[in-house]
């Protein structure tokens, strides 16, 4: 019982994060049509972009979630304005191979400024724990999730009551009409690309405090954001939210069970990606929705 | 001109030279196909190796355009399918079985059992959520391999070769493959398993009221998509004596023959084998001349081959209206 509840609260704990990493991916996917495969890429930039900050700057890794999301909507920005832009419309092979592109390319330029070698953001307070009914919290970890709930309501509701988030949701339900009402939609994917960068971003910088880091971090987290906006539904923040917390939990129990192949037992924290796959198909197959979306397949 | 401006793609398919793609192509690479041939009489061993490489690209970039290129199932996962024949020639070796045919035959079989099994649930999918799905299966099949100690897991598994006088059979034996490969998509392109192919690439649901059964051929697509990629790692594992997942199951493998095949020529007989001596050859140069970040290169030329050249040369060979057709072509698909 007292592990159940500790997986279930690491679960949730874990969950937080990849909510953030999914939202933007799901920005970009539900409003553009695009699947972004730099988006692990750009998780990996928001977490060497703290790591930097916090070792060049002394800064506390919290006050660099809005540096490391202004750096990376920059870059989104201008990488949607003058690459993607241009064929924002093809077919899906197109974009999926440009940003494939990217994404090894940002990868390999990540690799040659902070080389392979593990990294991690150490603070003063990094071990802190409380125990609560015998179940163990990290103080960061509960932090980092509180922040992702605040980022989570924050873009909810920037996209239901600003103008530009209203021009936004316009455009992902009729570019036409969008366009007739004077919506300029070149404008909007940058500022939706460069959000979905952005969120990413800060997504790296939450889990640069709790994970080690290295170049070729992102891959898990771009999986795991895939799957998290399939179980939740597309394009939608509260989607998102839940489909993180739903996949987190999941997986912590997952990670919990042994499998049996052969004559060997194989710990299922060593078989994520699997987990996650076996997830999505099943999803997929009973709830192509998702929870709360409108997906279709 | 008139006719590339709203959809390039679709118009110009007409100009590709039928389902099989330009036949003066096709042509020209059966007779570079024979020229390298004489290769291994060169007794040059890192030749040998940089095109045992090309045609191991090659057939795995044909083995990706039956799926990708014909069917129109962009397939991210394709080198689980090399990696799985891979493992076949490891697992044989391990238990005293030495023979290259029978290593490519096993890897085929398996893979074509592997790709029906895993496609009843996959191939429902559509699009993007194929293309994940697919791509998912390649981490999912790299992890448990990873974590199976009869499979050697993260250690991987020495395979014993051939002495040095007779390592040239690997070279024919990926030649062997690549040629197979290249065959095999020329004829079955021209037989009515093709033309099914592309009605399901063009309009599933139309080509489904047409009376294909479409879940059917797809799964036949991929199963001769397994079998062309799983026959070439079950010759490359020999050849390099030594398999793990990370060199198996590499996540570049599963999108060089993709841009390789775009590169090329998509939906075409002769564009995987362009592609992959163009891509795999500028690869190994850059390898050679900058050590720590040939990756860099790749990178910026898979996005510049995404811009640039979307059809391929095949296809802008036989474009009509010359450089100004080709950049209308460009911005065709600006938002």
């Amino acid at each position: 019982m007292q592990l159940l509840a500790q997986d279930l609260v690491n679960g949730i704990l874990a969950g937080g994060i990849l909510a953030v990493v999914a939202l933007g991916f799901s920005l970009v996917w539900g409003i553009m049509n695009i699947i972004n495969l730099a988006h692990g890429a750009f998780v990996m930039l928001g977490a060497y972009a703290t790591y930097q900050l916090t070792k060049s700057f002394g800064l506390d890794p919290f006050l660099t979630l809005p540096l490391s999301f202004v750096i990376l909507f920059a870059l989104g920005y201008v990488i949607q304005r003058f690459l993607i832009n241009r064929v924002a419309r093809a077919p899906i092979l197109i974009t999926f191979l440009l940003t494939f592109g990217l994404s090894l390319l940002v990868v390999n330029v990540a690799l040659l400024i902070w080389t392979g070698d593990t990294r991690g953001v150490t603070t003063s307070y990094s071990g802190a724990n409380f125990t609560l009914a015998g179940v163990t919290v990290p103080w960061i970890k509960l932090d980092t999730l509180l922040a992702a709930l605040v980022i989570t309501g924050l873009m909810h509701v920037w996209l239901t009551r600003t103008r530009t988030g209203r021009a936004i949701r316009a455009t992902s339900m009729d570019i036409g009409a969008a366009q007739l009402t004077g919506v300029r939609v070149r404008q909007i994917y940058a500022i939706v690309f460069g959000l979905g960068a952005g969120l990413a971003g800060v997504a790296g910088t939450l889990i640069s405090m709790s994970y080690a880091m290295t170049p070729s971090m992102g891959d898990p987290f771009l999986i795991k954001g895939f799957v998290v906006c399939v179980l939740g539904g597309l394009g939608s923040v509260q989607g998102a939210l839940i489909g993180g917390l739903v996949y987190g939990v999941v997986e912590a129990f997952a990670t919990q069970i042994n499998v049996t192949i052969g004559t060997q037992s194989i710990s299922g924290s060593g078989l994520q990606d699997a987990i996650a796959l076996i997830v999505l198909i099943i999803v997929l197959i009973v709830r192509p929705t998702g929870i709360v979306g409108k997906a279709v397949v | 001109m008139r006719h590339v401006r709203a959809r390039p793609f679709d118009k110009l398919r007409v100009t590709l030279g039928g389902i099989t793609g330009n036949p003066v192509a096709f042509a020209c690479v059966l007779v570079a196909m024979a020229l390298l041939l004489f290769v291994p009489l060169g007794h040059n061993g890192y030749l040998e190796i940089v095109f045992r490489n090309i045609l191991m690209y090659a057939a795995m970039a044909y083995g990706w355009n039956l799926i990708g290129g014909y069917t129109g199932y962009v397939s991210f996962g394709n080198v689980t399918f090399f990696g799985v024949g891979a493992y076949c020639a490891g697992v044989l070796s391990a238990h005293g079985v030495q023979n290259l045919l029978a290593y490519v035959l096993v890897a085929m079989v398996v893979n074509a059992a592997f790709a029906a099994l895993v496609g009843l649930p996959v191939l429902r999918l559509r699009g993007h959520y194929f293309g994940i799905a697919t791509l998912g299966i390649g981490l999912a099949v790299a992890d448990i391999v990873e974590n199976l100690d009869a499979l050697g897991a993260s250690s991987g598994i020495h395979l014993e070769q051939a002495d040095e006088a007779h390592f040239s059979i690997y070279y024919y034996a990926m030649w062997l493959v690549a040629l197979g490969a290249m065959l095999a998509t020329f004829f079955i392109a021209r037989s009515k398993l093709g033309y099914a192919f592309v009605a399901i690439r063009e309009n599933e649901d139309a080509a489904a009221v047409l009376g294909i059964a479409a879940t059917r051929y797809k799964i036949i697509a991929w199963a001769i998509s397994a079998m062309m990629t799983g026959a070439a790692g079950a010759v490359f594992a020999p050849a390099n004596g030594f398999i793990d997942p990370s060199i198996t199951f590499a996540i570049d493998s599963n999108v060089f023959p993709i841009a390789m095949t775009i590169l090329g020529g998509i939906g075409t007989a002769a564009g995987p084998f362009i592609g992959a001596v163009l891509l795999a050859g500028a690869n190994e140069v850059l390898q050679n001349a900058f050590v720590n970040s040939h990756t860099l290169f790749f990178g910026s030329m898979i996005v510049l081959i995404v811009l640039l050249l979307p059809r391929g040369l095949v296809w802008v060979f036989g474009l009509r209206g010359g450089a100004r057709t080709w950049l209308k072509t460009l911005t065709a698909f600006r938002a």
